[in-house]
Formats: C-alpha cells, sequence, structure tokens
C-alpha cells in the first residue's frame, strides 16, 4: 500500500497496446464481473416503499456488492468441494455455504424456489436434453406422497363438500 | 399478520422463470471467483438468481432505514455502505464500501 509512488492508477497503463484510455476491452471486462445494473436497479425498487428513490450511486454500489457475493459463497462451496475431492460445485455446496456464512435465512426460500422451478420445468418447457440426471437433490421433493393426494379418490379442502352432496 | 415471503407469487410475479437475473452471467462471476472453479452445476447459477435477489433486497431495505433516519426519500451510497457496516452478515463486504472517502463511515 505504502510503496507505488508513481501515482495511484492502480497499477493499470502498462499495456497500451489498444486505442486511447477509453479502451472497448475494459468494458467487456466490467461487464463480465458485474450482474446488468438494470435487473439490480428493478430487484432493489421492489425492496422499497413507492414514494423511495434510488440514486445511481446506490445502484452502482449495491452492483459491486452482488458481484462479491457470489464471489464470497463461491469460494467457500468450492473450498468445501475441494476437501471433499469433488470437481463440481453444486446447488447444495452453495446453500451450505450460505448456511455457513450466516445467510441461513435464505434456505428455505432458496429450497422452495428450487422446487417451483423444477415444478414448472417439469409441466412446461420439456428441454429434452438436461432433463435426466439430478444430482444435486436441493429441496425435499416427496413426489410419491404429493401424486398419492392429488390422485386421492376422496379429495380435500374445498372441494369436500362437493363430495358429501354426492354421498 | 405476515408479509408475503420473497419467494412468494405476490414478489415475484407468480413465475419461477425467466430470472430476474442473466443466468450466464452469474456463472461468468463464479468462475471468476477462483482458479479451483472449474465445473459448475446447472442448478448452481439458479440457486444464486435468487440467491442474489433476497441479498439485494435485504441490503436495500436495511439501507432504506438509513435514509429514513436521515429524512431522505433517495436511497444513496452513504447508505448501503451504512447498512454493509451496520449488518454482521455484510461483513465481507466493508473494505468494498468503506475505500471511497465516506465520512459516516468514520462514526464506527
Amino acid at each position: 500500500m505504502a510503496e507505488s509512488p508513481g501515482g495511484h492508477a492502480g497499477g493499470s497503463g502498462s499495456h497500451d497496446s489498444g486505442g486511447g484510455d477509453h479502451s472497448p476491452q475494459s468494458s467487456v471486462r466490467e461487464q463480465d464481473r458485474f450482474l446488468p445494473i438494470a435487473n439490480i436497479g428493478r430487484i432493489m425498487k421492489k425492496a422499497l416503499p413507492a414514494n423511495g428513490k434510488i440514486a445511481k450511486d446506490a445502484k452502482d454500489t449495491v452492483q459491486e456488492c452482488v458481484s462479491e457475493f457470489i464471489s464470497f459463497i463461491t469460494s467457500e462451496a468450492s473450498d468445501k468441494c475441494q476437501k471433499e475431492k469433488r470437481k463440481t460445485i453444486n446447488g447444495d455446496d452453495l446453500l451450505w455455504a450460505m448456511a455457513t456464512l450466516g445467510f441461513e435465512e435464505y434456505i428455505s426460500p432458496l429450497k422452495a424456489y428450487l422446487a417451483r422451478y423444477r415444478e414448472g420445468d417439469a409441466k412446461g418447457s420439456a428441454r429434452a436434453g438436461d432433463g435426466s440426471s439430478k444430482k444435486d437433490t436441493i429441496g425435499t421433493q416427496l413426489p410419491s406422497a404429493s401424486q398419492f393426494v392429488h390422485q386421492a379418490p376422496f379429495p380435500q379442502g374445498f372441494s369436500y363438500s362437493g363430495s358429501q352432496i354426492k354421498f | 399478520m405476515r408479509q408475503p415471503g420473497a419467494y412468494s407469487k405476490l414478489l415475484c410475479g407468480g413465475r419461477t422463470g425467466p430470472h430476474s437475473l442473466p443466468l450466464a452471467r452469474i456463472k461468468k462471476i463464479m468462475k471468476k471467483s477462483g482458479d479451483d472453479v472449474k465445473m459448475i452445476s446447472g442448478e448452481a447459477p439458479i440457486v444464486f438468481a435468487k440467491a442474489c435477489e433476497l441479498f439485494i433486497e435485504e441490503l436495500t431495505k436495511t439501507a432504506w432505514e438509513m435514509a429514513v433516519q436521515g429524512k431522505r426519500r433517495t436511497l444513496n451510497k452513504e447508505d448501503v455502505a451504512f447498512a454493509v457496516i451496520n449488518t454482521d452478515v455484510f461483513d465481507f463486504l466493508v473494505n468494498l464500501v468503506s475505500d471511497s472517502d465516506n465520512p459516516r463511515v468514520e462514526e464506527m
């Protein structure tokens, strides 16, 4: 920190084999590092009351924070995979990492989200390719139990009265 | 009584996809987080799409409380920084937000 006498340009500028300071390369890399600001802004807005406004610098900061969050969780999950001698980081590893790093309240919404995603995936767009092998099973799916409920001869809930009339 | 959860239909329009954040971009960021990160399961970016949403909401809501305390209606960078500093789970972001010269950070 104390070193770097020649100005605090962050060590950049050594490679000027492009054209000008604002080379298109840097903006491409920027895109790779962050999630789109429009999406971030939309999610932020959803979290605020209707009269709340968001300054651009706040969006920029949150954008940086989100990338840091992804890296933070991924690194922890990656360490776990290495220790267990596995090569692929799966959803369970991420959930474990989040729980370990203090985000345990995200776990149940995430499981619900995944379960709903799978449900929709199975019903709707049947993408033939990746439907088969699900190595990481997040979300406790109880296919047999739920099917039984749906196929039961005595439907539950509000249609129960209907079946009573039949009798 | 209870507010709808972040994953309820009220808040995310009742659909599970398309996701609110691009999965390919999430995957790229994951790969950049370490040299050991080479293989990522298909579900991992999906988990992150939702996790990031939850994270952004939590950070934004906490930051908004700071803005309200300051009697402002516009969320700014300092509010986000202050939210990070005042929340334990956001400790890993402290360096990121305190890089800038921020007078309120020094209060802590």
